[in-house]
């Protein structure tokens, strides 16, 4: 199996720090400018790739050319493709296709692993595996597929709430698996792990926290084999998915969990440092801009925003603002420029100054939200249940709303943007919104 | 397109392997079979799938003879090479489907159920009549029960709404008899109640109801779970303790949960911090190895003839059926349960409900009962108790 340097998607620290200083200099300026919350406009840049949860730079934000500005169930589909089983798993593109997770309801052993074509959305290839050990998942809004696959543009990474992880190269030749729940036990999760997957050099780390032991893992991207594994014993279960963020010349591998947030040096799985004050349950993904990273913890819990760098528990020290109100419980938040824009679980929108953690305007939406928001450089796309998206103009200190669009199916999977064309996993489709 | 297929064709498949091929299709699951934990084995595994995908429907049988294993790794690479097979016979104008081999395994209970469900799966190309045929023969069967159950239940409803009633309530019996899982079960009960006939959920899936509870002991903190209490050494039903705000003495309840569960907020007190016991005396009608299954909130130990059997250090966790199963020794004649039910602080948010309960149950790995009856309390305790209140 032959494997290619880090494509440029994927932040690489390590890498940087080991070239000359000047050069090096250059890469963390690079590095820090794609992740210190997209300082140049994202519509000037050329569209990335989505390769993973929350997009290229995991933060929900698309670069390049955003899709249309309406649409309905017959209006700028570019065409829509039934998916088997059930997930809420976010499809993520590389170059001409798509890759996209499922796991049948009825029987949630069973995985699928579904490459389309991003020209007309038909199967190129499907896959499909036995699950290790099910864990009971919620009725409508999560399965077996929750967590989202990741794409180095050579393999695919595909991690499922059995406690299975596969890597398939793009054409679907399965290269390597590993079974985590007979190797470290059972994940318990009651509504099925949702936890990404995401990829740093040459390793593939997890958060795996539930019930049970929890723990993190690096794995060796091109034989499986594990790297280093760190017990987890004081966490208990959660959701949220890990990220890196930039500190000083290194990275931190960040991982939010139940009533705290951990900080681990992620080429050993080291913990750094930890920050109390988290909700038992957590399930957002936190983003990270302007030299913070922006951590929330449901239901009804607090928005943190944090200095990373610290030594041992720096919740006295390094909490930069924390606001108590609006904080939702199952979607992830988003930082598009100078604003931080939540959605809870019940429709009210919030957006908060990031810089001073103050309200800027809140605003009940329509319906219920699973999904999270996603955003390009012009606008912020709010997704319900019902599959109505309610399209607001980004970078404003007011709301500003530009257009209301419905798909008329259920959608509690977070939707894709790359190169202008808007990819909504509904309850039963795969959609490609494009002019 | 229409799909033949041939009931001579797995004989066929014995005779289409030469010795050489099947020496190197046998080397090729022998490499399969060794990848394991690690990704160990995963370059060799990935060089014999391409051995294997050079031949075709023809190793169906081999295929389905190393899915069926244990080792779930090398179930899956074999899964990888029979999917592609199978997609490239089912593209052809006349595929070969052995559907007699398929029949056989299907209806053969020894192999894994995911393997046989495959093999229907596969069947139901060729034969999907016999799924129709076959499946409300198979209410015992450990893989397809509750579909079985399934389809038993819709007859007995199309028989109800019919007007059918006699029909209905053999068909709903012979569902409630059958069924393992609990939505199945109490749908089957309801419905029959409906009926006007009693059924006995409790009985039928072996769930302890009676109890004599005692609580709440002082546990600040999370420290009850490692703290020990006087029925940890004796239990003594005529005793009385100091309890966290006044002398505590076992007391008799009897849950009205269908399912079960007792509710200690309810029947001991709304508090936190705290521990508490219920202990009651079973008949099992031999000595038998069983399953408990039980789940408490918050954390909780069971005990049975004075030996630890299952513990569990989680706070929070909810109480939900059948969430924790050990296996347990019952002796024929009586045996003693003793369980000790935490319950922690309040959460952080007061909205938050402080459960305090558990549910807890002696079944066999099906989930069936195994005969066990409560010898204490007994119910005219339960009533004597009742009227004294």
């Amino acid at each position: 199996m032959r494997h290619a340097s880090v494509p440029p998607s994927v932040t690489n620290h390590a890498a940087i720090s080991s070239q000359p200083p000047l050069l090096r200099l250059i890469g963390l300026l690079l590095i820090h400018g794609c992740l210190g919350n997209q300082l140049m406009s994202s519509s000037s840049m050329a569209a990335e790739p989505w390769t993973q949860w929350r997009g290229p730079q995991r933060n929900g934000i698309a670069s390049g050319p955003s899709p249309p500005l309406t649409w309905s169930a017959n209006k700028n589909v570019r065409w829509k493709t039934a998916l088997p089983g059930s997930g809420i798993s976010s499809p993520i593109t590389w170059k001409d296709r798509i890759f996209v997770t499922a796991a049948e309801r009825e029987h949630p052993d069973q995985l699928h692993l579904i490459c389309l074509s991003r020209k007309d959305g038909s199967i190129l290839w499907q896959r499909r595996f036995w699950g290790t050990a099910p864990t009971r998942f919620h009725a409508t809004k999560s399965s077996m597929a929750s967590p989202t696959p990741v794409t180095d543009g050579q393999f695919i990474y595909a991690y499922y709430g059995t406690g299975d992880v596969f890597c398939l190269d793009l054409d679907g030749r399965l290269q390597w698996q590993r079974s985590l729940a007979t190797e470290y036990g059972r994940f318990e999760n009651r509504f099925s792990a949702t936890s990404s997957p995401l990829l740093l050099a040459n390793l593939l780390i997890l958060q795996c926290d539930h019930y049970g032991p929890s723990y993190a893992i690096a794995l060796d991207k091109q034989t499986g084999r594990t790297r280093w594994k760190t017990p987890r014993p004081a966490t208990w279960l959660s959701w949220s998915s890990p990220r890196l963020v930039p500190s000083g010349d290194t990275q931190e591998l960040i991982l939010c969990s139940s009533l705290k947030i951990d900080a681990l040096n992620p080429m050993t799985g080291k913990l750094l440092w930890t920050i109390d004050g988290m909700r038992r349950e957590c399930i957002p993904t936190p983003v990270f801009g302007h030299g913070l990273i922006y951590a929330v913890s449901g239901p009804k819990g607090p928005t943190l925003a944090i200095r990373p760098g610290g030594r041992g528990n720096v919740t006295g020290s390094h909490v930069q603002w924390e606001n108590q109100r609006g904080a939702p419980y199952v979607p992830s938040a988003i930082l598009v420029g100078d604003y931080y824009y939540l959605i809870d679980d019940q429709g009210i929108s919030t957006c908060l100054d990031a810089h001073t953690g103050k309200r800027s305007w809140q605003k009940r939406l329509t319906g219920a939200y699973t999904a999270s928001p996603i955003a390009t450089d012009q606008f912020i796309y709010f997704t319900n249940e019902d599959g109505l998206t309610i399209v607001l103009a980004a970078h404003q200190d007011r709301y500003v709303e530009k257009a209301r669009n419905r798909i008329d199916e259920s959608v509690y999977a977070s939707s894709v943007i790359d190169a202008g064309q808007l990819f909504i996993r509904s309850s039963r489709h795969l959609w490609c919104i494009a002019h | 397109m229409a799909i033949r297929y041939s009931i001579v064709a797995t004989c066929l498949l014995c005779l289409a392997l030469p010795a050489r091929g099947a020496d190197t299709i046998r080397q090729a699951f022998q490499v399969i079979g060794q990848a394991g934990s690690e990704g160990r084995g995963s370059a060799a595994a990935s060089q014999a799938v391409e051995q294997l995908l050079q031949h075709g429907i023809e190793i169906l049988p081999r295929l389905f003879e190393h899915m069926d294993t244990d080792n779930l790794v090398s179930a899956n690479w074999c899964r990888y090479v029979y999917q592609q097979i199978i997609t490239r016979e089912l593209a052809k104008p006349t595929p070969q489907i052995p559907a007699t081999f398929l029949r056989t395994y299907i209806l053969d209970s020894k192999h894994r159920g995911r393997t046989r469900r495959l093999a229907w799966d596969l069947l139901d190309h060729v034969e999907p009549q016999f799924r129709q045929q076959r499946l409300p023969q198979l209410l015992d069967d450990r893989e397809f029960r509750e579909e079985a159950v399934q389809r038993v239940l819709e007859q007995a409803d199309e028989a109800r709404q019919d007007g059918r009633e006699a029909d209905a309530v053999k068909q709903y019996q012979i569902a409630f008899q059958h069924a393992r899982q609990s939505s199945q079960i109490t749908r089957a009960a309801d419905r029959l109640a409906g009926l006007k006939v009693d059924v006995n959920i409790i009985e039928q899936m072996g769930f302890l109801n009676r109890w004599y509870l005692l609580g709440p002991f002082d546990a600040p903190e999370f420290s009850g779970f490692t703290r020990q209490f006087p029925p940890e050494t004796k239990v003594d039903l005529a005793a009385t303790y100091p309890g966290q705000d006044a002398t505590i003495g076992w007391k008799t309840h009897q849950t009205p949960d269908r399912l079960g569960q007792t509710n200690l907020v309810q029947a001991i007190a709304p508090t936190r911090e705290a521990v508490g016991y219920a202990y009651a005396e079973v008949h099992s009608p031999v000595d038998q190895e069983v399953q408990l299954r039980c789940g408490g909130d918050d954390n909780m130990t069971v005990w049975v003839n004075d030996r630890q059997v299952f513990a569990r250090n989680q706070w929070l966790n909810g109480t939900r059926l059948d969430r924790f199963s050990a296996p347990c020794s019952l002796q024929a004649g009586t045996n003693r349960i003793l369980i000790k039910i935490c319950q922690g602080p309040q959460h952080k948010n007061p909205a938050v409900p402080n459960n305090w309960s558990f549910q807890i149950r002696f079944c066999d790995a099906t989930g069936l009962n195994v005969g066990l009856k409560i010898l204490k309390p007994t119910a005219a305790e339960i009533a004597a108790e009742k009227q004294r209140k």
